[in-house]
Order: structure tokens, then sequence, then C-alpha cells
């Protein structure tokens, strides 16, 4: 009977590598609120305890038979602004929400015009915790070192729950691209006003963070020894600009951090929302296998690999509105066909598009699970048997 | 009809299009005419965007010029006789959402083309919408989403509208980063997107047919 043949890790960086491993690799992004979900807790009760948000999402994980690495992110809201991840206004439940609702940002125009050379003064860290912190937060001065370390004793209790389960954290190192970052203090539409008739501040404040970013957390990616690092965007692709907009303001930043920290031997975890269809190409440019694309299922993870192949290594995208409202044969196909298409020859760790929704039917959650860990092995029996 | 102002307001140039509007209305022109050749300009803006030509960012920004044109407008169009709107849509983003980047972009589109817009804001109670839509007698009803908490509301807020027997008489339309063709199978709506224009285009079409 065919069965594992890696640990969780071997089989994860397989896929990394771009090598076959001997099944594919399952990383959902399970986050705090999913699996306040999946453990019948309330958001409210997740969004206010470290405590309880781990053990709902560990309990989740033993619960439906483990997979191959897990996603960090048992916090408070709270702390991804105190830790300068989440730069934006919040509404939290139990507080602004009722219990059963997720935590949400709020779009709004806080960061003005004249911050840009503030910025570029200041640099990024000291211009968020010396100004806009206190403009976007309930937070006192006094409360933010106290959040930070509840956060860094949160993820030390993560690493070992991982440990127990003999796998490793998917990533420790984390960032908002600089260009994201910047659209949110914004706001998308003000942002994209500076874009298109005022660049120049824009460019230089970039150029800056950009460099900040890479003496920042390149010692803090090294530092954790998991040789993965997470880059998030949600803006900058050909479903908002076009590509002069592209080219000038969000490519050459990326390269630049990616090489720098693949230089140290990092992949760099793109975590890209929305449609990338048009963008996809640009990725080649980057060193092969420097790169794993986390796709939200609004791009064509299909057409992509094509473009990709044997160049990056894709993790997704199981689509949430699939897992929230789907059937579980339905879950499985598409599984099933990820598997097959975009898995074939490596380069896949199946995951859900974007994060696990907050209403993911138990029953939808597992079979991606279980397809996940059992559908190659079903294929090299049947190989067997005939 | 001049061209003058609708090419300023394609090509972006806000500045020189707010400066018009301001000079024309003020010398006594038809501020009813000059409404018309903004909406001309947001019409071109919307085939580039369907070409490939144009993406978000351009419709955002047209948006912002158009949304300007309309603030020197308003005074002067409240004294004319306004013109009859194109169809009346209502919009929400429903309960266990606050998001309303999307439903925004859409209500200044919609807005733009001559359509009536009344947005209900976020967080929306879908009981609030079947009251609006006694009151108003919209052709469309749409809701935008970004988590997926919103659907079971969007799906209430289907059956609440079949309930008043106001269904029939509306097309309902559902859009999002988070919706798919199986949301709109699950909600009852008639039409769904995640493209902004596409929502758009599609109450255009409608409004043509009747």
């Amino acid at each position: 009977m065919a069965r594992e043949t890696m640990s969780p890790t071997e089989r994860l960086w397989a896929a990394i590598r771009l090598e076959k491993p001997d099944r594919v690799p399952v990383v959902p992004t399970l986050l705090p609120e999913p699996a306040a979900h999946l453990t019948g807790l309330t958001m409210a009760q997740v969004a206010n305890s470290n405590q309880v948000a781990l053990e709902a999402m560990f309990k989740v994980f033993d619960e439906y038979g483990g997979w191959d690495s897990s996603y960090p992110g048992a916090y408070k809201p709270i702390q991804m602004q105190a830790a300068n991840l989440d730069p934006m206004k919040m509404r939290i439940p139990g507080k602004d929400l009722p219990d059963d609702h997720t935590w949400q940002l709020v779009e709004e125009e806080i960061m003005k015009p004249e911050d840009y050379d503030k910025i570029y003064e200041m640099g990024i860290d000291r211009f968020y915790y010396d100004d806009y912190l206190w403009r976007i937060s309930d937070l006192k001065p006094e409360d933010v070192p106290r959040e930070i370390e509840a956060l860094q004793a949160s993820f030390e209790q993560f690493l070992t729950e991982c440990s127990k389960r003999a796998i490793q954290p998917f990533f420790l190192g984390y960032a908002i691209h600089p260009f994201f970052t910047l659209s949110l203090m914004r706001s998308m539409v003000p942002f994209t006003q500076d874009l298109y008739f005022n660049p120049e501040p824009v460019e230089r404040v970039l150029r800056r963070m950009t460099t900040d970013l890479i003496s920042t957390q390149l010692p803090i990616a090294k530092a954790s020894g998991i040789n993965t690092w997470l880059f998030t965007e949600e803006r900058a692709s050909a479903y908002f600009y076009p590509p002069a907009v592209f080219e000038r303001f969000w490519w050459p930043y990326t390269q630049e951090v990616v090489d720098a920290f693949w230089s140290e031997g990092i992949v760099t975890i793109f975590h890209l929302d929305q449609c990338w269809d048009k963008n996809i190409p640009y990725f080649k440019k980057l060193p092969k296998g420097s790169a794993i694309l986390e796709l939200d299922s609004r791009t064509d993870i299909f057409r992509a690999k094509e473009i990709l192949r044997g160049h990056s290594c894709f993790h997704g995208d199981v689509p949430a509105a699939l897992l929230s409202i789907g059937k579980p044969d339905d879950v499985e196909a598409y599984c099933r066909k990820l598997i097959d298409e975009v898995g074939g020859d490596g380069g896949l760790i199946l995951g859900s598009g974007c994060s696990v929704p907050c209403n993911v039917k138990p029953e939808n959650f597992r079979a991606m699970i279980e397809t996940g860990k059992s559908y190659e092995f079903s294929k090299k029996m049947t190989v067997n048997a005939g | 009809m001049s061209e003058e102002l609708s090419m300023a307001v394609v090509e972006l140039k806000g500045d020189r299009a707010v400066e018009m509007v301001r000079n024309r209305v003020e010398r006594g022109e038809n501020p009813i005419q000059i409404l018309e050749e903004c909406r001309q300009g947001m019409s071109i803006v919307g085939e580039r965007f369907q070409k490939g030509e144009y993406f978000l960012a351009e419709l955002l920004l047209s948006a912002e010029i158009f949304k300007g044109a309309v603030t020197i407008l308003e005074p002067y169009l409240a004294k004319a006789r306004p013109p009859k709107p194109l169809g009346k849509v209502v919009l929400a983003t429903l309960r266990g959402d606050i998001h309303d980047l999307g439903k925004n972009i859409v209500a200044t589109l919609l807005r733009a083309q001559g359509f009536e817009v009344y947005d209900l804001g976020v967080d929306v109670d879908p009981a609030v919408v079947v009251k609006k839509v006694k009151e108003t007698g919209p052709e469309f009803v749409g809701f935008s989403a970004l988590i997926t908490t919103a659907f079971d509301s969007m799906k209430e807020a289907a059956e609440m509208l079949a309930e008043a027997g106001l269904r029939d008489k509306l097309k309902l339309m559902v859009g999002g980063g988070v919706t798919t063709p199986m949301v709109k199978e699950y909600v009852g709506a008639d039409f769904q997107t995640t493209d902004a224009m596409e929502g758009v285009a599609y109450c255009m079409k409608a409004m043509r047919g009747k």
C-alpha cells in the first residue's frame, strides 16, 4: 500500500524546491477566526486572547488529523497595530462589533500628502510609532511594549506547539509590501491620485521603505531559522493598475527585496490577493525557486502554472466561497484538479485561497485536508492494482 | 456638444475639467448639458476599461473628477428641471461586513451613468433593504461583499424581498472579491461580478431592454 515516505518538513521543502514530494504538502491558512468557528468559539473570544486563539488553532490541527506546516497567526488584532503589521483603524468583535463578527479593517485616509516627507525623513518605523499609530488606535504608548511582548510570547508558544507535532512554521518573518502599506495608510483613491498626479514623493518613500525593510526584516528572517518569510501585497496587480504603474512603483522594489533575501537562501512567500493574471510573467524574472506565490483563486492558478512551471512554487488556492457554501464533493474535485494540474510535477503547496473563511463548513475543511493527504496515494494504489 | 470637457474627464485632467464646468455654468450654460458631457466622458472611460485600455485606477480617478463636477453643478441642477434618472439602484454591504470600497466605486460609476443610487452603507440589516426597496421601487438591488460571512445576509435579504413580493420586480446583483457564480446561485441573484464596470454595463443593458 502506498504511504508517506517523507517528513512534513521534507515534503514542504521538496515542493518549495520544485521537486516532486511523496504527496502534495498541505498548509491551510488557518487563522484564529476560522479556528474559532470550527471549535465553537466566538470571534470575540479569539480576538481578545492569544491563548484562546492558539489553543483553537491547534485543536483544529489535531481534530482534523494535522497537516504539513502551520501558518503562524495566534494574535490579537490590536497586536497587529502595535507591531506595525496592520496600519489601519480596526473594528474588533466584543468591542466595536458583535461577538460573532470577524474583526475588520477600515478604509480611511489617515496618512496625508505631507506625511510622505515625514516618512522619508524619519523612516516608516519611527513615523509609525512617533505619530501615525496614535491616529488609528486606542492603544496608549505604555500598551505597545506589553502587547508586543505578549505577541512574542504567543509566537514562542506557537513554536512549541509546532515542535510537539513535528512540523515547522510556514514562515516567521512577515512584512507588508511598501506599496501596499502606503495604499492602506493613504487609502486607495488618494494613493492612486498620488501615483498619477504627484508621483515623486511616493517614489522617494518607496525607495526609503524598501531599503529599511531589507535592513530590518532580513536579520529577523535569518534569525528565525526558517528559510521563508511572508510578503503581502493585495493592491498592485493589473486588476488595479496598468503595467506602467506596476513597472515603475512595484516591480523594481519587489525584485530588490526578493534578491536580498534569496542571497541569504531565504524564499519569499508572496501573499497575492486579487487577480494577477497579467502580472504573472514578471515573476519569471526572479531567481528560480526564490518565491512562492500564494494566490486567492482570483488569479488563474492553472494558467500561472503554465507560465511559471519549474520556476516558482504555488500555495493555494481553494476558493473561500467554495469552502464556505460549497459541498465536500466539489471541494474534493477542485483539490484533485489542483494536485493534477498544478502539483503534477511538484511545486504546489495545497491550501486555501487567502485565509480559510471564518464560516467554513467543517465537512469542506476536512475534504480539503483529506484530499490533499490521500489523493496521490490513491492514484498510486490504482496504478499498482492495475 | 463640446468634446473638450468629455475628453478632460477621459484623460484625467481633473483641474481642467473642474475649471471648464465652473466657467460654463457661471456663464449661464445649461447645467444639465454640462453634466451630460461629463457623463459622456465617463462612458468613454467605461469603454476603454472594457477594452482593457484602462484599469480600475482610471475608473477611480475619472469618477473622482465626475464627483467634483457634480459638486459644482448641484446648486444649479437643483434649480433646473432635473433629468429623469436612467433607473434606480439600491446598494448595500450587508450585516457582518463593513467593507465599502467596491460598493462606493459601483455607486459612483452608476451615478455617472445617470442612475439614481440609494447607498445604504455597510453592515446593513436585510430588513432595511426591504424597507428601502418598498419606498423607492428600484429596478436593481446590489449587494457587495469582501468576506464570506456576508453570503448568508445576502441570501436572507433575497428571501425577504421574495416574501414581500418585491423580488420579481427587480434584478438582484451580487459582487465583490469573494463572490463567484456559486454565490449567485446560493443567494438566488440574477447577476454576479467582481468587476465594477461589468455591473454598470449589466444595469445599462437591462435598462435598454425595457
